[in-house]
């Protein structure tokens, strides 16, 4: 009898790739066509604001569609790929080989986010290019107008450059997007646990995203419910249920302030990147439960 | 070998599987009391109607499902045994792969499955496309594959990691009679190369050509088991077929019945079937077209 690994790496790695091309070849990139015009008309409003203004509604407006499509296209493809080969019966092939069910999530899993972290990257290169040509043309723009005037000095130049740049092209952008990735991660993590139950694709979409949007409302929710004194037991129960069960995404808020200019808060960082790893490892545990001993 | 010539290739014993459906608290006997050895080397044929168990049956001894009572062992090993599964090719009903990908790539991708890599896996991918006559469309997609295409790189897939067992389910459903003759020639070789092949069907006559020992599943129950020779063959009875024979022999050799006591029951000419007329046709048109 040929031995056959506990876990392998490698098996891991074939279905991830399987997927990336699998998502590749169903066109999936068109989207970042639909970025870049997003990108490209915020990057070219004429609105009646100072420069630093307006490079602050590009990033608000570029950030925020990249940040949209990162976890709308995690919920999409991970939902699309589980239930397909389940419908298919290519999971009969897959999983009648000596590949392990924890190897077929991690792969599928792996392949999304691969996919993701690409197109966050494609993403960030085309903002980055459109808010650091603007940049470049406010800030000579502004310095010509000032020297122009003559009532500046040297210094007030400066400052008012600092102020564009403030808003401008600064390495802290890139937080913003590592939040953006890994809160796509933790939405495809929960997808696919509900993908290992669920019937359908649509079901599962549907399922993820309130779910995603009832984790925005996490903390909200549950100082309203849980302090207000007039709630009874089984309400504050059931909040306490629903917090533990669905992941609290206003983890990943702090980006939205990294975005409009603000210092990056370290421990914040590491913290969602702590839960971030939290959530990857009970959901993936999850989905093992249910998908180990799923029938075919 | 010895272990080969010794532990049967799959041992199902008592395997009963019950589906309960829905809330209702009703259930269904899928599977009851089944059991069945197939030996290795041989070709064994399960067959019945739809509805009969057959898949349910394949898919404990693939792992793929949970036996409620009883077992399903293959090499010795229990189904749910990874090891097990390396040592299966499957080849499912109406397979569906992902379309996206070649047929050379569909080939990687369950060779690297099976842990295979470079050197070994693209030459294992040249000889499987050879093997069942896909070299000309390797680089296509299995989105653009006919029906029989799709079970010959099914068939390919199966055998990509040198299984000792190949399991077929219906494996020529669908597929008109030359792709049909394809793959039944190709299970012929593989036993003829040694594989242990136990396949599922409701095609009589395809398990008939092929088949070493055949069961018959109905009702989820082994009703008859046993090789072809002693399932059909009607004892007392003989076929004599000559050819060239004058009439005047005919009546000789009714005279020499009669004078033994014997009766003749059928004479006439034998026929050719519908299926082998079919192939005889397109192949006579296929030579024509040649280039002379």
């Amino acid at each position: 009898m040929r031995p056959v690994p506990l876990f392998s790496p490698g098996r891991v790695a074939t279905i991830a790739s399987g997927t990336v091309t699998q998502l590749i070849r169903m066109k999936t990139f068109y989207f970042l066509l639909a970025f870049a015009l997003v990108v490209v008309a915020a990057g070219n409003f004429n609105l009646p604001a100072t420069p630093a203004q307006e490079l602050s509604m590009i990033k608000k407006v570029s950030f925020g569609t990249m940040d949209l499509f990162a976890w709308l296209f995690a919920i999409v493809a991970t939902a699309l790929l589980i239930p397909r080969d389940q419908e298919d019966r290519t999971l009969y092939t897959i999983l009648s080989k000596p590949v392990r069910r924890v190897e077929y999530l991690l792969g599928k899993l792996g392949g999304v986010l691969v996919v993701v972290g690409v197109s966050l990257v494609a993403m960030y290169a085309i903002c980055a290019t459109m808010i650091g040509v603007r940049e470049s043309l406010f800030v000579a723009a502004e310095v010509e107008a000032m020297q122009a005037d003559g009532r500046y000095s040297e210094e007030d130049i400066a400052g008012q450059v600092g102020l564009i740049r403030q808003q401008g092209l600064r390495p802290e952008l890139a937080i913003a997007v590592l939040a953006f990735f890994l809160k796509a991660a933790v939405v495809a993590a929960v997808t696919i646990f509900l993908s290992t139950f669920a019937s359908s694709s649509l079901f599962t979409i549907i399922v993820s995203i309130l779910v995603f949007l009832v984790g925005h409302a996490h903390t909200m929710a549950s100082s309203f419910w849980l302090h207000e004194s007039g709630n009874s037991a089984f309400v504050r129960m059931l909040v306490k249920v629903v917090k533990i069960l669905i992941p609290d995404f206003q983890l990943f808020a702090f980006s939205e302030g990294v975005v409009l200019g603000e210092a990056v808060v370290w421990p914040l960082v590491w913290q969602m990147g702590g839960l971030t790893l939290a959530y990857l490892a009970v959901f993936l545990l999850l989905s093992l439960l249910v998908f180990v001993d799923k029938e075919f | 070998m010895k272990e080969r010539m010794s532990t049967p290739a799959v041992e199902v014993s008592n395997l009963t599987k019950v589906f309960s459906l829905g809330l209702r608290k009703e259930y269904v006997v899928a599977v009851d009391n089944l059991s069945f050895r197939v030996e290795a080397g041989e070709v064994y044929g399960l067959i019945g109607p739809n509805g009969s168990g057959k898949s349910t049956t394949m898919k404990v001894v693939l792992g793929l499902m949970a036996a409620s009572k009883g077992s399903a062992k293959v090499f010795g090993l229990d189904s749910g045994d990874i090891r097990a599964r390396n040592e299966i090719g499957f080849l499912p009903e109406n397979p569906y792969f992902y379309k996206h990908l070649t047929g050379a790539e569909t080939l990687r991708f369950y060779g690297k499955l099976c842990g295979m890599r470079g050197a070994a896996l693209a030459k294992r991918t040249a000889e499987l496309l050879k093997l069942v006559d896909l070299e000309g469309a390797a680089n296509r997609r299995l989105g653009g594959y006919s029906k029989g295409m799709l079970q010959r790189i099914g068939l390919a897939q199966a055998l990509v990691q040198h299984p000792r067992l190949v399991i077929l389910d219906e494996p020529t459903a669908g597929v008109d009679p030359i792709g049909s003759r394809q793959i039944r020639d190709l299970i012929l070789r593989l036993r003829d190369e040694g594989y242990t092949v136990f396949l599922c069907s409701h095609l009589l006559e395809q398990v008939q050509e092929v088949c070493d020992r055949v069961g018959i599943l109905f009702r989820g129950r082994m009703r008859r088991e046993g090789t072809l020779d002693e399932l059909i063959a009607i004892e007392g009875q003989t076929t004599l077929t000559l050819e060239g024979a004058s009439p005047a022999l005919l009546e000789r050799l009714r005279a020499t019945v009669a004078e033994e006591g014997a009766e003749v029951l059928a004479e006439g000419h034998p026929r050719t079937s519908l299926e082998q007329l079919f192939i005889q046709i397109a192949e006579r048109g296929g030579e024509e077209n040649q280039p002379s």
